[in-house]
């Protein structure tokens, strides 16, 4: 199996260095690139797709963050989108226990899991077998 | 004939012109007059000239003969020159001469132009031994006798010894060889006179001789009377031998001679008199003519006016044989009455047209006028007309023509009088039916006689007084009320009256009326004699009455004069209409009325009635006063009273919405505000009915009740209600807050847990301990955080002093004087001096420092920040604004999240999102407000409204 590549988009460094420790630990992924907002994400991705580099496989999406939330980067990736080969994951990974954001995320497709933080090994290892 | 016809035309062409023919008169004998004065005054100067002419011719005659006369003279002495050239006995010869000629003076002979011989000498010693051809005055004259070789008389010249005188010289030539001058001088009075001159009537004539210069051919003239005469009458004529002329002239002038003037203005005079004369005569009959015209065209006019009376009459007009009856002339209304045509009535008699039942009165009466009996005769009959109906007319009939005393033919004028006496037979119908209608009438009616009150009335001299003064009057004198009424004259009582009355007889009413009047009676009667004297012929009362066994009842009294008796009040009709039980039920109704008045009124609301036809209420209970403060009156008055008394901001909607409603039939119920009297505001419910028929509204009816106190409680309700909501909205916002800050803190010291768990070597448990202690103080700083939110959320006892708003920007400067310094910042304050309010000091510097703070780090990276500070107080709304040229915020996009906690929109690593909460949450603790309006890349605004 091909390991993938994932995206982490959050505001909070201590949690990068966190879900850092724990991607690796779970030995799922080939290569983790971290963003502070949703702005610098969505920079990067319309830098890939010039480039015709690699598009990430799993996009781990915080919903506060400065500059560019999670749901403004939702409506940017939906503007791009059609410019990609194949669809790209979104996982909400929230502290946020709010319903209304639960039930927002449903309203995109591409999102296909809401997380609340603590995320662990094994809610990465199911990410990334589920496919 | 025909040129007979002419003249009388031209002749006619003059008598219609008399003006122009006199003045042709008077110019033709003016002409004729002029013509022959004319010619007389030619004759007169023809006779004039010719007298003239041969006295002229005589006297040239006489001149002549002496001059030849001389000529013999000096030939004669020519001749006794010798041939020598010498004269032989001059002297005696000379003397012999002079004395056979008594004109000449003086004779000389004068050999080469020097005078040698002259006889007599005596006289002449001066001239001897003179060359008159050298002499200048002589020269010329001397010279022309010599080349003409003609003896030549020079002269007249004047003479040394005085007078004038005429030399006439004959040249002498010896063998064709100039010799001399035989020369003789001629005194020229002498010559003149003997020629005649003096012999001549010198009162009419006088003459003039004059000389024509041989070099200038001026004329000079030599005689005495040297006046001009060009204006005279004169004649000439020459005599060459001395270039002389002479002039026989009359002595008057050359005007028009008066004898000839005067017959001349006569003549005229006489003419214009005949002129006049001649225009006078024409002119009478022209005048005569005019007036034969006049009086023609008159009697034309009264033709045609009677044709016009005869046959427009609106009468009808028939000229009628007296003994057959027939039609000799009938106008064309008689036709028009009749319905026949002219020649259809020209064919009938008046017998024919009469209606049978009249005819024979006719006849009568037609005899007797015949015979002379009667004059005229004049009758309402009827006629039958052509279609068969019957119409009446009025006859007049008057004898036109007579013969030996009896009428032949007579005049008759007919007059439709059918409307007349239709009228007529109606009105007796309606006499008799007014007879029954008063015999029969269900009400009982009086016919009284008012005239002798009203004579008393007049006596009293109460008539047409003011209804004060008649009061005053009957108040004081109760007893002329009582003689008043017994005046009352009753004529007729109808048998309802009787049935009322109880009465067996009219006769028991009327002439026993006075029985029946009771007290209340009189004191009505009272008002029944003012209402007389105001000149009312109608009044209307109420009153009892008491019937002929004593009952008392209640009638309805009616008084009202016949037409026609309204000054003499002899006739006047009274009913006296039983109204007893009506007035029971009256009483009951009112009553009635007075108790559901009395119900509505207690009705703790207004009780309204609108009519929708007049748009105007109808009734409004009294509840109004104390409701509104407004009478019911005031509001019935003004039609538009209840929609002017809405509140302004509810008047639109609730006019429209009533239309609405009641345009839809149904009723509704609904609340707004009015203004009461006082000026407070009143919430009313209004619940309407809307009363339909015939398919419209044509009445609402409502009550209108006071819920403002409802509505106030209502309104404090819902205040609470709000101020709960928002509280409980804080709340759960903060506690949003505090589980996602808090889990984000736990959720990391969770996951740190694990992979220190997990870890397999003591480096990395090493690393996540410290991240452990990163956490834990990251946790901390929330905890403060919120804590401090918590603080101020719950600080209920708040200490607010009054603060100058100046010196705590100033101290707030100072803190910050660092950041301001380096980042080149200037803080422009536009604060009125000394401002006070009245804030908690901490906050105050709190929200300041915060704000400055903010301003600076979020500056634009192209300009130096520049912040200003204003302050404002309108309508007791106090606001701080403090403005920033920053880099702005999108608040399109972050408007709600300004003022949360942790809210960041940069990634600028000072951010921590906690200012503006913090800054909000003391603001909302002071009961103040902030707002913010920002534009990206222009600047940033942030407005606190202060308490």
């Amino acid at each position: 199996m091909r390991k993938k590549t994932i995206w982490v988009v959050d505001d909070d460094p201590i949690y990068q260095i966190i879900i850092n420790k724990i991607i690796q630990r779970s030995e799922m992924f080939s290569e983790i690139f971290s963003y502070k907002n949703g702005k610098e994400a969505i920079d990067n991705l319309s830098e890939v797709i010039d480039k015709d580099g690699d598009l990430p496989d799993i996009i781990l999406l915080d919903i506060n963050m400065p500059v560019m939330d999670g749901w403004e980067f939702m409506e940017a990736l939906g503007e791009i989108q059609p410019k990609f080969k194949r669809q790209i994951i979104v996982y909400i990974v929230s502290s946020s226990i709010a319903v209304e954001d639960k039930n927002t995320s449903k309203t995109y497709t591409n999102i296909l899991g809401y997380l609340s933080k603590p995320v662990s090994v094994n809610d990465l290892l199911l990410i990334a077998s589920n496919d | 004939m025909k040129s007979q016809k002419k003249n009388n035309k031209h002749v006619k062409w003059f008598y219609e012109r008399p003006k122009l023919t006199g003045i042709i008169t008077f110019l033709f004998l003016s002409y004729i007059v002029g013509f022959i004065v004319f010619q007389q005054y030619k004759l007169a100067t023809e006779d004039n000239t010719r007298e003239m002419t041969s006295i002229l011719h005589v006297v040239r005659q006489n001149i002549e003969q002496s001059l030849k006369n001389c000529y013999t003279t000096t030939l004669s002495l020519a001749l006794t020159i010798d041939d020598s050239g010498y004269p032989t006995d001059f002297d005696t010869i000379s003397k012999a001469l002079i004395e056979a000629n008594e004109n000449i003076t003086t004779v000389e002979l004068v050999p080469n132009g020097v005078i040698k011989y002259i006889y007599p000498l005596d006289k002449n010693q001066e001239a001897l031994n003179l060359n008159i051809l050298q002499d200048n005055n002589l020269k010329k004259e001397a010279l022309k006798s010599i080349a003409t070789h003609k003896m030549y008389f020079a002269g007249p010249l004047k003479l040394r010894q005085g007078g004038e005188a005429i030399v006439g010289r004959l040249p002498i030539f010896i063998k064709s060889k100039f010799w001399g001058f035989s020369a003789v001088v001629i005194d020229l009075e002498k010559l003149l006179n003997s020629a005649g001159i003096s012999n001549i009537d010198s009162s009419k004539y006088y003459f003039q001789f004059s000389k024509l210069n041989l070099e200038s051919h001026k004329e000079t003239f030599h005689l005495s009377n040297k006046a001009d005469f060009t204006n005279h009458a004169n004649i000439s004529v020459k005599i060459p031998d001395g270039d002389w002329k002479l002039y026989i002239i009359s002595k008057k002038e050359n005007n028009i001679p008066y004898q000839i003037l005067v017959p001349g203005i006569i003549g005229i005079i006489l003419a214009a008199l005949f002129g006049i004369l001649i225009f006078t005569l024409l002119r009478m009959p022209n005048e005569l003519q005019s007036l034969v015209t006049a009086q023609a065209k008159k009697l034309m006019n009264s033709e045609i006016k009677f044709e016009t009376i005869f046959d427009q009459a609106a009468v009808g007009i028939a000229h009628v044989d007296s003994f057959t009856g027939r039609f000799i002339q009938v106008n064309n209304q008689y036709c028009k009455l009749l319905g026949y045509t002219q020649q259809e009535i020209q064919e009938l008699n008046y017998q024919t047209l009469t209606h049978p039942d009249d005819l024979n009165d006719d006849l009568t009466s037609i005899d007797k006028l015949r015979d002379g009996q009667i004059t005229d005769y004049s009758r309402e009959k009827r006629y039958i007309s052509k279609d068969g109906t019957v119409i009446w007319i009025n006859l007049t009939v008057s004898p036109l023509i007579k013969t030996d005393g009896k009428v032949i033919s007579h005049i008759a004028i007919i007059e439709d009088i059918s409307i007349k006496k239709e009228a007529e037979q109606l009105i007796k119908k309606s006499e008799i039916r007014f007879k029954s209608l008063f015999e029969d009438y269900p009400i009982a009616l009086w016919e009284k006689d008012f005239s002798l009150v009203r004579n008393y009335l007049v006596e009293l001299d109460l008539m047409h007084k003011s209804a004060e003064e008649v009061k005053k009057y009957l108040g004081t004198h109760p007893e002329v009320v009582i003689k008043a009424m017994t005046l009352i004259r009753v004529i007729d009582v109808n048998t309802m009256c009787m049935k009322l009355h109880n009465a067996e007889n009219k006769e028991e009413l009327t002439v026993g009326f006075q029985k029946l009047i009771g007290e209340r009676y009189s004191c009505n009667f009272a008002n029944h004699i003012l209402a007389i004297t105001q000149g009312e012929n109608e009044i209307i009362a109420e009153t009892i009455i008491k019937t002929a066994h004593g009952e008392p009842r209640d009638v309805k009294f009616r008084w009202s004069v016949i037409s026609g008796f309204e000054e003499s009040l002899a006739r006047t009709i009274v009913s006296t209409e039983d109204i007893t039980v009506q007035k029971q039920s009256e009483n009951i109704i009112k009553k009635s009325q007075q108790r559901v008045e009395s119900l509505i009124n207690t009705i703790d609301g207004i009780v309204w009635e609108f009519d929708t036809e007049t748009d105007r209420y109808n009734f409004v209970s009294k509840k109004i006063e104390s409701i509104l403060g407004y009478t019911a009156e005031e509001w019935i008055s003004n039609s538009v009273f209840w929609p002017e008394h809405i509140h302004p901001d509810d008047k639109d909607w609730v006019v429209k919405y009533c239309e609405n409603q009641t345009d839809a039939h149904l009723n509704h119920d609904f609340e707004y505000r009015m203004i009461k009297k006082d000026g407070t505001i009143v919430w009313l419910r209004d619940i309407v009915n809307v009363v339909v028929e015939n398919g419209k509204p044509v009445t609402l009816r409502g009550i209108m009740i006071d819920v403002t106190k409802t509505k106030e409680a209502e309104k404090d309700l819902n205040a609470s209600f709000d101020l709960v909501s928002e509280q409980n909205k804080r709340l759960l916002n903060f506690s949003y807050i505090i589980s996602h800050n808090l889990r984000s803190h736990t959720s990391n010291i969770a996951s740190i847990v694990s992979l220190i768990e997990s870890s397999e070597s003591e480096e990395e448990r090493n690393d996540m301990m410290e991240l452990l202690k990163t956490v834990s103080r990251s946790l901390n700083e929330t905890m403060l955080h919120l804590n401090e939110v918590i603080n101020i959320r719950t600080n209920i006892s708040l200490v607010s002093e009054s603060l100058n708003l100046e010196d705590n920007i100033t101290r707030v400067k100072n803190i910050l004087s660092k950041q301001i310094n380096s980042n080149e910042v200037t803080i422009i304050t536009e604060i009125p001096k000394d401002t006070v309010i009245n804030y908690n000091p901490a906050y105050l510097e709190s929200i300041l420092y915060n704000i400055i703070l903010n301003s600076i780090r979020y500056k634009h990276p192209n300009r130096k920040p520049l912040i200003k500070i204003t302050f404002t107080s309108e309508n007791n709304v106090k606001i701080l604004k403090i403005s920033d040229n920053g880099i702005g915020i999108d608040l399109d996009r972050n408007g709600d999240k300004v003022f949360g906690m942790y809210k960041t929109f940069t990634d600028n690593s000072d951010s921590k999102g906690i200012g503006l909460f913090i800054t909000k949450n003391q603001i909302d603790a002071m009961g103040g407000n902030i707002t913010v309006e920002s534009e990206i890349n222009i600047g940033t605004t942030f407005k606190i409204y202060i308490l």
